[in-house]
């Protein structure tokens, strides 16, 4: 079996009913430790096999089927929905009157917290927010993303959410290291035109150290994407994927807005290598495939003219030999 | 707060059957040895998955070799006589199949329908030359289907688990002779996972009018062929096509792989347009290397 790469392996925002599952709103339970007693396999077997399922299972389905999953399984929801990405969703600040996107790095309980007015919707008094410092840069780090946004997806909706590292129970312990971690994020959904329709949904998560003058940056991202193509000559055709890649370098950081910057480069790069890869390698493969499954060439004939042309070649050897 | 509840058996195997019959082409192994240990429940398992594994090896058109023969033989609920009894209407044979374990058992001889035999035997010959000509791992059954209807099934499959990608093709032909009319649909099924799971869902409804009628049926069945050969390929086409499209219009509607400009973003330069003064209060506080650009 494939080693599989969770998509955030870092620690997130500690909120208080915590769900990576930001679309169905799903209400958290602890984990069933009983059930993990009575089961008597290894939690680790099905987490293995969860994640291989839903490498295997349609990628045009993955919010069912993870539901699905989950009601299977209840006692592995906390790490599947920390494992699993999903569809980002939108909603309207009504106090900045903008869209942002909803996700579990802006979550506390059921609100989101707007990354343009830094509120909860609905309110919540004891909401988790990102320190003074942090929350400055957050701001900053939103107007360049919407920047990059504008260039990139001409349209389309971003949120950058940040939170500082110290908020986390490891490092209160530790307490090795400085720095902050966040999540830049982008949906795009098609017009539709050309009886077209497609979404493109990317989830940046890093986490950023900072040694000395440098800051050292892991960075996991996540790109799914959804094509549907309906015509009379075409009938349905759903293509589909989502792919992870994973990303550390060492920047300096010799002024604290270094770090939007760095984190820009960083989630430039990786966009464009992993949009050129599903464009030509991974979507270009499934059209070899579907080609080699049938030929539209008559395959008889395809024979015919190689075996004519390997007896050419072997005269035109004889003659020069 | 809403209780997690734990579900019932009936339940859990609803979903393990949405998982198995949603498995790409190849993988159903794979699939269900995940809903196995996903479930951790093999009594129950084993008696309420037969169904969803008839459903889909009848589905998937999947193949078998029936003891001592060399030819594949597909699986469909076109030659479905009882629950397991299936239908080799080339061979003129039954035999049952073990949905678990896909092995074929008991084969018996079963004589054909009289009256659609003559034409059934011409389509067969006919659409076996045609699979071999555009299909290399191609696999065809004809049967004889009710009113007199004459049913053809192909499945081509790719499997190449060891370089992450699989592939299907299906396609369902339904000759009615009286009528003259073909009814068919193409299915075709991909999956690509060498770190990401990409898959293409495509499928399309063809109707197709002849004036063929059943008098001669080897004239009649070289018609019928030459038309789904014809529509095979205009769909094939259209697929090919449309993928040039998604990659020239669609990938770049949804994000360009460069700006308008050309050029990467100067991301100085846009910290230093857009929030240099908004940050400037951080630098007062701390104290250090101001360098202004």
């Amino acid at each position: 079996m494939t080693k599989y790469h969770r998509s955030h392996e870092f620690v997130p925002p500690p909120n208080k009913n915590f769900s990576y599952n930001q679309n169905n709103f799903m209400k958290i339970s602890r984990p069933n430790y009983f059930r993990r007693l009575l089961s008597g396999l290894k939690m680790g077997d099905q987490i293995d096999c969860a994640l291989d399922l839903m490498r295997r299972l349609p990628p045009q389905n993955t919010e069912d089927n993870l539901s699905q999953l989950v009601d299977l399984v209840p006692g592995l929801q906390d790490e599947l929905l920390n494992a699993i990405d999903q569809p980002l969703k939108v909603a309207k600040c009504k106090i900045a009157n903008k869209d942002y996107l909803m996700s579990t790095f802006n979550r506390d309980g059921d609100s989101f917290r707007s990354p343009w007015s830094n509120e909860y919707d609905p309110p919540i008094n004891d909401g988790i927010f990102p320190s003074q410092k942090i929350r400055k840069l957050e701001v900053s780090a939103n107007e360049a993303f919407d920047t990059y946004r504008e260039m990139y997806y001409e349209g389309g909706t971003s949120s950058v959410y940040f939170w500082d590292n110290d908020q986390e129970q490891e490092l209160i312990q530790s307490k090795l290291q400085s720095g902050f971690s966040g999540a830049v994020l982008f949906k795009k959904v098609g017009d539709g035109s050309r009886r077209m329709k497609g979404a493109w949904d990317s989830i940046h998560v890093f986490k950023a150290n900072e040694r000395g003058r440098n800051a050292h940056y892991k960075l996991t991202s996540t790109v799914m994407l959804y094509t549907i193509t309906s015509k009379p000559e075409l009938g349905n055709m759903n293509l589909s994927g989502s792919m992870t890649r994973q990303f550390e370098a060492d920047y300096p950081i010799d002024d604290p807005s270094a770090h939007i910057a760095n984190i820009g480069r960083m989630v430039e790069d990786i966009e464009l290598k992993m949009r050129n890869l599903l464009q030509e390698v991974y979507f270009g493969k499934t059209k070899d495939i579907v080609n080699d499954l049938r030929s539209i060439k008559s395959l008889v004939e395809s024979q015919k003219q190689a075996d004519i042309q390997k007896e050419l070649l072997g005269k035109l050897m004889e003659r020069k030999s | 707060m809403e209780e997690l509840r734990d579900l019932s058996t009936e339940e859990k195997l609803k979903i393990v059957t949405n998982f198995l019959l949603s498995s790409p082409p190849g993988e159903a192994d794979e699939v269900f040895n995940d809903v196995r240990v996903l479930m951790a429940d093999d009594p129950a398992l084993q008696t309420g998955i037969l169904d969803a594994l008839r459903e889909y090896n009848t589905e998937q058109y999947i193949t078998v070799k029936l003891p001592g023969q060399e030819n594949q033989v597909l699986v469909s609920k076109f030659g479905q006589i009882d629950n397991d009894l299936y239908l080799d209407p080339k061979s003129h044979q039954a035999f049952r199949f073990d949905h678990m374990n896909r092995r074929a058992t008991e084969v018996e001889p079963r004589p054909p329908v009289e009256e659609t035999e003559p034409l059934r035997t011409a389509v067969e010959a006919a659409i076996t030359n045609y699979v071999e000509d555009h299909f290399k791992d191609g696999v065809s059954s004809v049967y004889s289907t009710e009113n007199g209807t004459i049913t053809i099934a192909i499945v081509d499959n790719k499997y190449n688990s060891s370089n992450f990608w699989n592939g299907r093709w299906r396609s369902t032909w339904v000759v009615n002779p009286e009528s003259g009319k073909l009814k068919g649909n193409i299915k075709v099924n991909v999956h690509y996972y060498e770190d990401g799971n990409v898959q293409l869902d495509s499928n399309k409804d063809i109707e197709v009018e002849t004036s063929t009628t059943a008098e001669n049926p080897a004239a009649a069945a070289a018609a019928y062929v030459r038309l789904i050969g014809k529509a095979e390929n205009e769909y094939q086409t259209a697929v090919n096509e449309s993928y040039i499209e998604l990659s020239e219009n669609t990938f770049k509607s949804l994000r360009r792989s460069l700006p308008l400009t050309r050029q990467k973003l100067d991301w100085d330069k846009i910290l230093n347009y857009k929030i240099g003064q908004e940050l400037s209060f951080t630098k007062i506080a701390e104290p250090g290397p101001t360098s202004n650009k």
